[in-house]
């Protein structure tokens, strides 16, 4: 055999970051303006909980409106240069790693699977598939006799989805197929060796199947945004600022129009001027002090944990059982999608590690089908995880141990990795109360409770013997499999009727004037789609709607439910002059 | 050299001529392939985070004296490294001790789980006390083959003894959290990933050649041998498995 070519050194000498700039984001974005500093006691109109994909984009929106905002994260204000790492044991500081309780028959598991702790959330590690809900996830109760309605349509949403995918945006083909057919602003990406298996067991088999997204990473470079380098480390932060978090999509603009991003900031009660409104958020700071940002309006973003656990720790006078939760829904109707991967050995290597973990999928199943003996459906994925992941995963997969392990990670390069992602239903009984134990700031701390019911077990059977048929199509030898999910949302469900949902069509509680949610928590139910897109899509709905109302929001009783005008104005910087032109 | 047979019975085989082969530097199928050769094309951030796993490994400062032998000689088996020379076998106890002493977790606690420095100290009695119970020593003082059989009744959630510990933890869940923590440390570590084959961090320089497994120009082509595990043990995968375990996913299937 030959030698390997080995360039020990770059030309110019090893990479060190750029020096000389305080935040850099990505290697060509700086942020050359001064941020603004509010102190505690000023009023701001607005005070955001969490800085992830919903409260990322609110605070761009409200700020370029020019309102006064501040957005709270309990963690850091990520230097993706001097901060991520290109690295799966290193990356541990992305997550949500603070204490959670986790119980029910089939409990979930959180930090790196679905929980993003810093200014962009859960956008840092997500894996950026980008799709859109279909028309049917928001009619379950009409279509299917299940779960419940939205009280918006899709038809409602369709005009964010188009603006938000040329804002971050994403790259897929110029047809998809499913739900509400459509195209995307940049072309697909290159395909890797999990997207030919999935590509060659779905053309075996019949079953449709798109190459190359849709995924919110960049094919083409973009302003100041690089295009994807290939190196699959996606889910540890993305060094090359190719994949979209808010943290490099709206979080600069929201800064250059004004607003504050106050790092390492825990929220730990909502405050209250009377029963039905708000005045401000307390918060420690990251020396463990107590602050009260005032506040003529608040909103909560922090997702399905946390925003649950806010409102039942700030119970008061008014609101024994936790705020806005006369109704008992707060915490109630938790959902995670069943996110099972099929792990597949081949006899020629595949090299997983290499392009971004999502590249290719399948709605092909995600209607519910009468033939079935289930309702809904579920998406095919593909999935790239790096070898700790795929040691944990053998671990269930393949009962693998000892000598066994290392024999099977030998194997690491000859396997493909296929996940289902199957909706799960949303039931009362899965739910985010609050346990005895408390946190380091002495917070009683989320305690979650998740049983799958009869129709989510029919519908992930199937969905997992319909991926192992697409891995043996593909050619697998071997095909195994380890339980899991994927995804939080719900726990403060939006709908029409007070006695049922937590809030309303725009996000706002019915039971606070001046308190809004705008995360993943409002979903009534969540599709087989990944919900980043949607949770940004919401989220500039509900931008609009309190742009339109203005200081009505901040004083009026009465609630107007006309829908706001579309503010495409209002998207950040440079959605509508790149990306490859195509018609919509 | 000839060498004795007390001396290559934790040895792995040669799988056709069953003839022991020696502990190498590094193991795996990608001989010659150093992930660290490319480490000037990392980025600084990623560069020091890799290099300290090489040359600063971490004290330990969790476990006790007392029960420092008993978790090494476990870790030895959960992941053993008798085909690595002495001085390339890679640390994983003191990633764990590590993790455990400035009390690291991954963002949550199963409902029926001790936390997990409680769950360790539990741990380490239970697997001392099936060893007393099914061999009338301790577990430090087994042949490879007997500490492998005691940490199969874990593996397989079928516990002989220690049935007080195992009733306030649960033994399946117990033994996810040992092995994540073991596999965790290991693959970690760039000398696995030259066993791998993995091409390790590539930013900025990218990778170029997406499909068909093919390597960039500074990775190996993989060559194969086929070996048997050590016969002084258990835990080898004897054939694929073809139907789909469940783990402990729900708390129903671990009581």
């Amino acid at each position: 055999m030959k030698d390997p070519i080995v360039f020990k050194e770059p030309i110019g000498g090893p990479f060190a970051p750029p020096q000389g700039n305080k935040k850099i984001l990505g290697p060509l974005q700086r942020l050359q303006t001064r941020m603004q500093r509010f102190a505690d006691h000023e009023v701001v109109d607005y005070c955001i909980v969490g800085l992830g994909a919903g409260g990322g984009v609110l605070l761009q929106r409200l700020a370029k409106a020019g309102f006064r905002v501040v957005g709270l994260d309990a963690g850091p204000f990520w230097d993706s240069e001097r901060d991520w790492v290109s690295d799966e044991k290193g990356s541990h500081k992305l997550y949500w790693n603070d204490l959670r309780i986790t119980g029910g028959e089939d409990p979930l598991t959180f930090g790196e699977n679905n929980s993003g702790k810093g200014v962009g959330g859960s956008t840092v590690h997500w894996a950026a598939f980008a799709p859109r809900f279909h028309p049917s996830d928001f009619r379950v109760r009409t279509e299917d006799g299940v779960a419940a309605d939205w009280p918006i349509s899709y038809w409602d949403l369709k005009p964010y989805y188009e603006l938000l995918e040329r804002e971050i945006p994403v790259a897929g083909p110029a047809y998809f197929p499913w739900g509400d057919p459509h195209g995307y602003p940049y072309g697909p990406h290159p395909m890797g060796g999990v997207g030919n298996v999935l590509m060659k067991g779905c053309t075996k088999l019949g079953i449709g199947v798109c190459a190359g997204g849709p995924v919110a990473i960049n094919s083409g470079s973009r302003g100041d945004r690089p295009h994807c380098i290939y190196r699959g480390f996606c889910i540890q932060g993305c060094k090359v600022g190719a994949k979209a978090s808010t943290l490099i999509t709206h979080i600069p603009e929201a800064i250059r129009y004004g607003a504050e991003v106050r790092e390492l900031s825990m929220a730990f009660r909502i405050s209250m001027r009377n029963p039905r409104w708000t005045d401000g958020v307390f918060y420690y700071d990251r020396d463990g002090r107590e602050h009260f940002q005032r506040a003529k309006a608040v909103i909560i973003a922090a997702y399905s944990v946390e925003t649950p656990r806010l409102l039942l720790n700030s119970a008061c006078p008014g609101h024994e059982r936790g705020l806005a939760n006369a109704s008992g829904t707060v915490g109630r109707f938790l959902m995670a999608q069943a996110g099972n991967v099929l792990l597949g050995r081949f006899a020629e290597p595949i090299r997983m590690y290499k392009a971004p973990p999502a590249h290719a999928m399948s709605e092909h199943f995600y209607e519910t089908d009468p033939k079935r003996d289930f309702v809904r459906g579920f998406a095919i994925q593909t999935v790239g995880p790096l070898p700790i992941a795929f040691a944990r995963q053998m671990i269930k997969a393949k009962d693998a141990w000892g000598w066994g392990m290392r024999r099977v990670m030998m194997d690491y390069n000859h396997w493909a990795a296929l996940g289902v992602l199957g909706e799960i239903l949303p039931w009362p009984d899965n739910r985010i109360t609050l346990a005895e134990e408390k946190d380091q700031y002495g917070i009683p701390v989320a305690k979650a409770h998740f049983t799958l019911h009869e129709n989510d077990k029919r519908l992930t059977r199937f969905a997992v013997e319909k991926v192992k048929e697409v891995l043996y199509a593909a050619g697998a030898e071997e095909v195994v499999e380890e339980s899991r999910y994927a995804h939080l949302v719900g726990a403060a469900r939006m709908g029409h009727d007070p006695a049922e949902s937590v809030v309303d069509r725009f996000g706002r509680t019915h039971e606070v004037h001046n308190l809004f949610i705008a995360d993943g928590s409002v979903l009534p139910t969540q599709g087989s789609a990944n919900p980043g897109l949607t949770i940004m899509c919401l989220a500039a709905r509900t931008a609009d709607y309190l742009i339109a109302q203005g200081t009505r929001i901040f004083d009026s009783e009465k609630r107007d439910w006309t829908p706001p005008p579309i503010r495409k104005d209002l998207a950040v910087k440079g959605a509508f002059t790149t990306g490859i032109p195509r018609l919509f | 050299m000839t060498n004795t047979e007390s001396e290559t019975k934790n040895w792995i085989r040669d799988a056709k001529t069953r003839a022991p082969l020696a502990p190498k530097k590094q193991p795996g199928y990608y001989p010659g392939y150093q992930v660290m050769s490319q480490k000037a094309f990392w980025d600084a951030a990623t560069r020091k985070v890799v290099e300290d796993r090489l040359y600063r490994v971490p004290p330990i400062r969790f476990f006790t004296p007392e029960e420092l032998p008993t978790i090494q000689a476990v870790v030895d088996r959960i992941l053993p490294q008798d085909d690595r020379l002495p001085e390339s076998k890679i640390p994983i106890l003191n990633y764990i001790d590590e993790r455990l002493f400035e009390g690291r977790i991954d963002g949550y606690r199963f409902e029926d789980m001790p936390p997990d420095r409680e769950a360790y100290r539990l741990g380490i009695q239970a697997i001392e006390e099936t060893a007393r119970a099914m061999t009338g020593r301790g577990f430090t003082e087994l042949d490879p083959l007997k500490q492998d059989e005691v940490l199969q009744t874990i593996h397989d959630g079928k516990p002989v003894a220690a049935h007080r510990i195992w009733r306030q933890m649960p033994i399946r869940r117990f033994w996810e959290l040992l092995v994540g923590d073991c596999v965790s440390a290991y693959y970690a570590h760039p000398w696995a990933w030259d066993e791998i084959g993995f091409g390790g961090p590539a930013y900025p320089r990218a990778y170029m050649r997406l499909e068909n497994g093919l390597p960039e120009p500074w990775e190996v082509e993989e060559q194969r041998y086929e070996w048997l595990a050590p016969v002084d043990s258990l835990s080898d995968v004897d054939e694929p498995a073809t139907t789909a375990r469940q783990g402990a996913g729900g708390q129903k299937e671990t009581h």
